[in-house]
């Protein structure tokens, strides 16, 4: 079958090929010339390349990058992959193409974020990871990371404490995240490691991993309520499901204030806005926090340090804090989601 | 200057604006057009580095848009590429960690492993287009589901890491690679007897079976063909990142059906061509480089990018209604 759309004559053909060919060998021979003759600003920029803002806690740490370099004179340039490992390793090397002098990752996930640390050392740019520590490797780079494991275990304990003066029995939930994320991995064991010592009064019954999609929490808290209507003790890894775990037992009737017949005893994880309004009202008993400040602070200092040839820490660790009931008054001043 | 001289040279100012606008080089001509502008705006973007990073974005995209053109042509549409590519990645990487072969045969086994899931996928949404005559696009988004639900249950959500450095390695060979893929698709749908039966199932399904053209056989193989590529996708991808990853393709749907539809192929079928196919890889690679390389907020990247392609989408239709006056 003869294809009939092509509507270019063989002479028209020849004549694009010519000078398209002409053009593009153009483009590509004096690239690298226009290139050097091309100006630069003294200012110096740093890439932020973040895997997501799907959450408060994301959008708040890159609003902070943003002042904490305006204010030591830094430009930022920014992107966001939309969960894409692939298409952040593209963002990467198109920062390493601009000649960024400096790239904060918050990475996807500990793996991929390998290959990207490896290209940024190649081409000599200083590399901080924000938030999620890559995997053990030869690739260079500095770790902001929150002690997701002790601030877990002291948010459970602050509860598992609650659980005791009460004197009734409690049936535990904990909703996971995502499984191949090592943040959710170590918040998971403190839980479990705390709860372990509480076996008299506490009964580790569900564990649910969200993969960090409300859709899929909400869905998942729903069926695992109606298999254990018992629940009384949830501990949810982010904030971010604190809604659809408030829509979830709202539903199933069991969303009453501190205080009140049937409260269940409820703890989150990383001091957003949600947990903090919920935790003023009495529904919530208490929120590890993770200190975005004294993190999204250092991740710059430490680009800072490494542009002047300093070597920080290969990680530091935000020991964070626990927010409760019991000092809300005194440690509200220190969570971000109370300030934004 | 004269009044005629005037008119002449804006007729053939018409002309030429009329010839650019009905090429089939036409994204090809504002891919360069935009390649050239961001040019002044920003340097860096012609730098041999960044022109290394477009081809290197670009090759496995292409290779998902060379069998997402196939299908298209046939008037149908594959959705299930992007969790093929999963599924294949978690596969093959999960077979190459498990030590379930021996060494020298790990990553050749993990290869043909994930080629092995990208054509099991698209065999079985051609079977069930098929042989159950059921709409591509249900079963393209069924299997796309099921693909991607599978790919988590068995990694439970977990990446897979420490592939062999063979592997690894693969993706320097990803140019020759999509090369290779790309000019067998191009010799078969325009040299081949199998070619002229997309093309005619995508005109006219009914008239090309009452023609004598095996219209069932052929659309097994369109999609079929299009699982193959998702596992050599799945492939580059995995050796780019040197990680599995089971949610590996899940964001980039949009840019291969994008990109082949910006390129020229029509979604009603029975029009298309991978040359056209790999202009617009390249307009959807180029668009997204330089947003990148901008460093605009992601907000705007992405408004950017709806409006550039919903514009180049315009620019398509209005190009066709030229083409049929013309």
């Amino acid at each position: 079958m003869k294809n009939d759309h092509n509507t270019l004559s063989i002479s028209n053909r020849r004549s694009f090929i010519r000078s398209s060919s002409l053009l593009a060998g153009g483009v590509f021979l004096s690239a690298p010339m226009f290139q050097s003759c091309s100006g630069a600003s003294d200012q110096l920029t740093i890439g932020v390349a973040f895997d997501t803002l799907q959450t408060e806690y994301w959008v708040a740490s890159i609003e902070t990058m943003r002042s904490e370099l305006k204010k030591r004179n830094y430009r930022m340039v920014e992107s966001v992959a939309d969960n894409d490992a692939n298409r952040q390793f593209e963002q990467v090397k198109s920062f390493i193409a601009r000649g960024v002098d400096g790239i904060i990752i918050a990475p996807k996930d500990a793996q991929s974020v390998v290959k990207m640390i490896r290209e940024a050392n190649s081409a000599n740019i200083p590399v901080v990871i924000y938030n999620r520590p890559p995997e053990e490797s030869d690739a260079q780079s500095v770790t902001i990371v929150a002690d997701n494991y002790e601030i877990t275990k002291a948010t459970i304990k602050y509860m598992a404490e609650k659980a005791r003066e009460s004197g009734k029995k409690y049936k535990a939930m904990i909703l996971i995240g995502d499984l191949g994320d090592i943040n959710a991995i170590q918040r998971r064991d403190g839980y479990l490691d705390v709860i372990k010592d509480y076996t008299d009064f506490i009964e580790d019954a569900a564990r649910v991993p969200t993969e960090w999609d409300n859709e899929k929490a909400l869905a998942r808290i729903t069926n695992a309520l109606q298999a254990n209507p018992e629940i009384n003790f949830i501990f949810t890894s982010s904030d971010l499901h604190l809604p659809a775990l408030a829509s979830a037992l709202k539903t199933a009737g069991k969303y009453h204030k501190i205080g009140e017949d049937g409260h269940v005893l409820m703890g989150g994880f990383d001091g957003d806005a949600t947990a903090y309004q919920m935790l003023v009202d009495g529904y919530l008993d208490a929120d590890g926090v993770q200190d975005m400040f004294f993190e999204s602070e250092q991740a710059v200092q430490a680009i800072v340090d490494l542009r002047e040839g300093k070597t920080p820490p290969s990680i530091i660790k935000d020991p964070g804090f626990v927010i409760h009931q019991d000092n809300i008054e005194e440690m509200s001043a220190r969570m971000w989601g109370a300030q934004v | 200057m004269s009044k005629e001289l005037m008119s002449q040279l804006y007729d053939s100012g018409v002309k030429w604006i009329t010839r650019g606008f009905t090429s089939e080089f036409f994204t090809l001509y504002v891919s360069l057009t935009y390649f050239c502008v961001f040019w002044f705006i920003s340097p860096n973007i012609a730098s041999w580095y960044n022109l290394g990073n477009l081809i290197s974005n670009l090759l496995p995209l292409f290779v998902l848009a060379i069998g997402q053109t196939v299908v298209m042509i046939t008037a149908g549409i594959d959705l299930s590429i992007t969790s093929a590519v999963s599924l294949a990645s978690v596969v093959g990487t999960m077979m190459m960690t498990s030590g379930a072969a021996p060494e020298f045969l790990i990553t050749p086994a993990g290869v043909v492993m994930m080629i092995g899931v990208g054509l099991m996928v698209g065999m079985l949404n051609g079977a069930a287009v098929v042989w159950l005559e059921m709409p591509p696009f249900i079963v393209t988004l069924t299997t796309m589901i099921f693909a991607r639900g599978l790919a988590i249950w068995i990694t439970q959500s977990q990446n897979i890491f420490n592939l062999p450095s063979v592997f690894n390695s693969l993706d320097a060979y990803a140019l020759p690679v999509t090369v290779i893929v790309f000019a067998v698709s191009a010799v078969l749908l325009k040299k081949s007897l199998l070619g002229r039966w997309i093309y005619a199932i995508g005109h006219n399904s009914k008239a090309a079976l009452i023609s004598g053209v095996n219209v069932n056989r052929t659309l097994l193989f369109a999609y079929a063909f299009s699982g193959l590529c998702a596992g050599v996708a799945a492939v580059l991808y995995t050796a780019r990142i040197e990680t599995g990853s089971p949610t590996m393709g899940d964001k980039i749907l949009l840019d291969v059906i994008g990109a082949t539809v910006i390129g020229g192929t029509s979604l009603f079928g029975g029009k298309g061509k991978m040359l056209w196919t790999l202009y617009g890889v390249l307009f959807i690679t180029l668009l997204d480089n330089t947003l990148n390389m901008y460093g605009l907020p992601f907000s705007i990247i992405i408004i950017a990018k709806g409006a550039v392609i919903l514009s180049a989408a315009l620019l398509d239709a209005f190009r066709n209604k030229m083409l049929v006056f013309s």
